[in-house]
């Protein structure tokens, strides 16, 4: 059975392409807009790893992934931080919470490469 | 690919058929003509024993004849007269068997006045010994007609035997070379044939084997061909997904700059001091929201013209030669903070930031920050430093 992956972030171009990305590499995709939809997806069809924007529409990634965490403890978490944050203050403050975190900036390769990372852990 | 075969097989077939047909019609004539050589010898043996039996009869009656004219006996004359009717009859047969046989026709029409002649003088000597008269009897004998008839009769008879003889010989030789003729047109024509016959069967093998290397060069060409699909489909397969990669990574990084730009732009849009971003020549390329506020002029009119247009930096009374400080800022590549200034036309204070922009090891402009600090005097003839807050 293929793995589900749950793409949460507020910008459609970037849910659109990660979709495409994982998609292609014969993952299966849940997307979602907002931290209500991402946890109603994750309660329909739990995931085997959640990617998330820091910054979400209505909420912010950190509280969601609080939410998730209460859901499901074991899912990893990579967390897509775009320019407004330091990766190392991200990695300092959210070093329990999540499994990886990725610059927006990245090349999708690496995204992948560190997904595939957490999927086989 | 070599030429059909089909037409000269087809040749082949129709010289097979040719052959038997010829090597049939010869077969049946000789069957033919070897049936009525056997009707004709037959006929030739019945000729030959008619002429043994007249020959018989003739010798008997003759026999009987001499004996009755010794005894008067007349159960001799009645043996005499009856081998003469078995002559007569045999030699009835011996006509009609030869009637058709010009060789034997005009001897056999020579035996009928022999044997009249022989019967006449027969019946002579019969009739003047039944009379008694010795004398006619004795002449008669004397002169022996009957015995001459009789010897010319059988001389015919021997003719004729031999000729029959000779025939039979000729026919036999002519029947043994039709024999022969079949013998040799029959193995000739099977030999014939199967020579053809092999031929053909040559001619479809050497087809067949054309065709089986036909064929398995052209599953051999089909499997090349077939291996140069699957890897040209999979070398294109491997090209389209990384095309289609390289495709979504530059969507991407078109993305990822959009939104870095975009972010850029919201915090320098959102600080609300007024940012002018300048060339090295002090030339505006950028200005924030809080600075159109503050002038109450579009960017348009803004981009391009110098700082110095909008912004007037006071000269310091006492060094009414030293250089512009944002110049200098720019020149030397160091900040430089709390410089008085002021917006005249709109008679506001402002106190400045000149902040150089590095790239590399060169300064290729600067951003100026002036904070609001209140209403400014009214414009004065000198440039004048305010003091520092």
């Amino acid at each position: 059975m293929k793995k589900n992956i749950l793409i949460v972030d507020d910008e459609a171009p970037i849910r659109e392409l990660l979709e495409l990305l994982f998609t292609g590499k014969g993952y299966r995709v849940t997307a979602a807009e907002t931290a209500d939809e991402a946890l109603h997806a994750v309660r329909r069809d739990p995931p085997h790893l959640v990617v998330s924007d820091l910054q979400l529409r209505e909420s912010d990634g950190l509280k969601f992934i609080d939410a998730l965490k209460g859901l499901q403890p074991d899912t990893p978490v990579m967390l897509l931080t775009g320019v407004l944050f330091d990766a190392a203050v991200v990695k300092e403050t959210l070093q329990g919470k999540i499994s990886a975190y990725v610059q927006k900036t990245a090349p999708l390769a690496k995204i992948l490469a560190e997904a595939e990372r957490l999927l086989a852990a | 690919m070599k030429d059909s075969p089909i037409p000269r097989v087809v040749v082949l077939f129709l010289l097979v058929a040719g052959v038997t047909v010829f090597v049939a019609a010869r077969a049946v004539r000789n069957v033919g003509a070897s049936a009525a050589t056997s009707d004709w010898v037959n006929h030739t043996h019945a000729v030959m024993i008619e002429l043994d039996g007249l020959r018989t009869e003739l010798r008997l009656g003759d026999g009987a004849l001499g004996a009755f004219l010794q005894s008067g006996d007349a159960a001799t004359l009645a043996a005499a007269r009856e081998a003469e009717t078995r002559a007569a009859d045999h030699l009835e047969i011996v006509q009609a068997l030869t009637a058709h046989e010009p060789p034997q026709r005009a001897l056999g029409q020579q035996l009928e006045p022999s044997f009249a002649a022989w019967r006449g003088a027969a019946h002579a000597l019969v009739a003047a010994r039944q009379a008694g008269d010795e004398r006619a009897a004795r002449a008669l004998r004397e002169a022996d007609a009957a015995g001459a008839a009789l010897r010319a009769l059988l001389l015919t008879i021997e003719k004729l035997r031999a000729t029959a003889l000779e025939l039979l010989s000729a026919r036999d030789t002519a029947s043994f070379l039709q024999a022969q003729s079949t013998r040799w047109s029959v193995w000739s024509g099977v030999t014939v044939n199967l020579f053809l016959l092999v031929g053909a069967g040559w001619l479809i093998r050497d087809d067949l084997a054309a065709r089986r290397r036909a064929h398995r060069a052209l599953q051999e060409a089909n499997a090349g061909l077939e291996t140069r699909v699957v890897a040209r489909t999979t070398e294109l397969a491997e090209t389209n997904m990384r095309l289609a990669a390289e495709n979504l990574e530059r969507r991407w990084a078109q993305q990822s700059l959009a939104h870095q730009l975009r972010y850029q732009s919201i915090i320098v849009d959102s600080i609300t001091d007024l940012v002018f971003v300048l060339t090295k020549a002090q030339s505006i390329s950028r200005v924030n929201p809080a600075v159109l506020q503050a002038l109450g002029q579009p960017e348009t009119a803004m981009i391009g013209q110098p700082l110095a247009r909008f912004v007037r930096l006071p000269i310091n009374a006492d060094e009414p030669a030293a250089p512009d400080p944002v110049a200098r800022a720019l020149k030397d590549g160091r900040e430089t903070c709390g410089l008085a200034a002021t917006i005249e036309d709109r008679l506001i204070a402002l106190r400045v930031a000149v902040f150089p922009l590095r790239d590399g090891d060169q300064v290729v402009g600067g951003v100026v920050v002036a904070h609001v600090v209140g209403s400014a005097a009214p414009a004065s003839p000198q440039r004048h430093r305010l003091p520092r807050p």
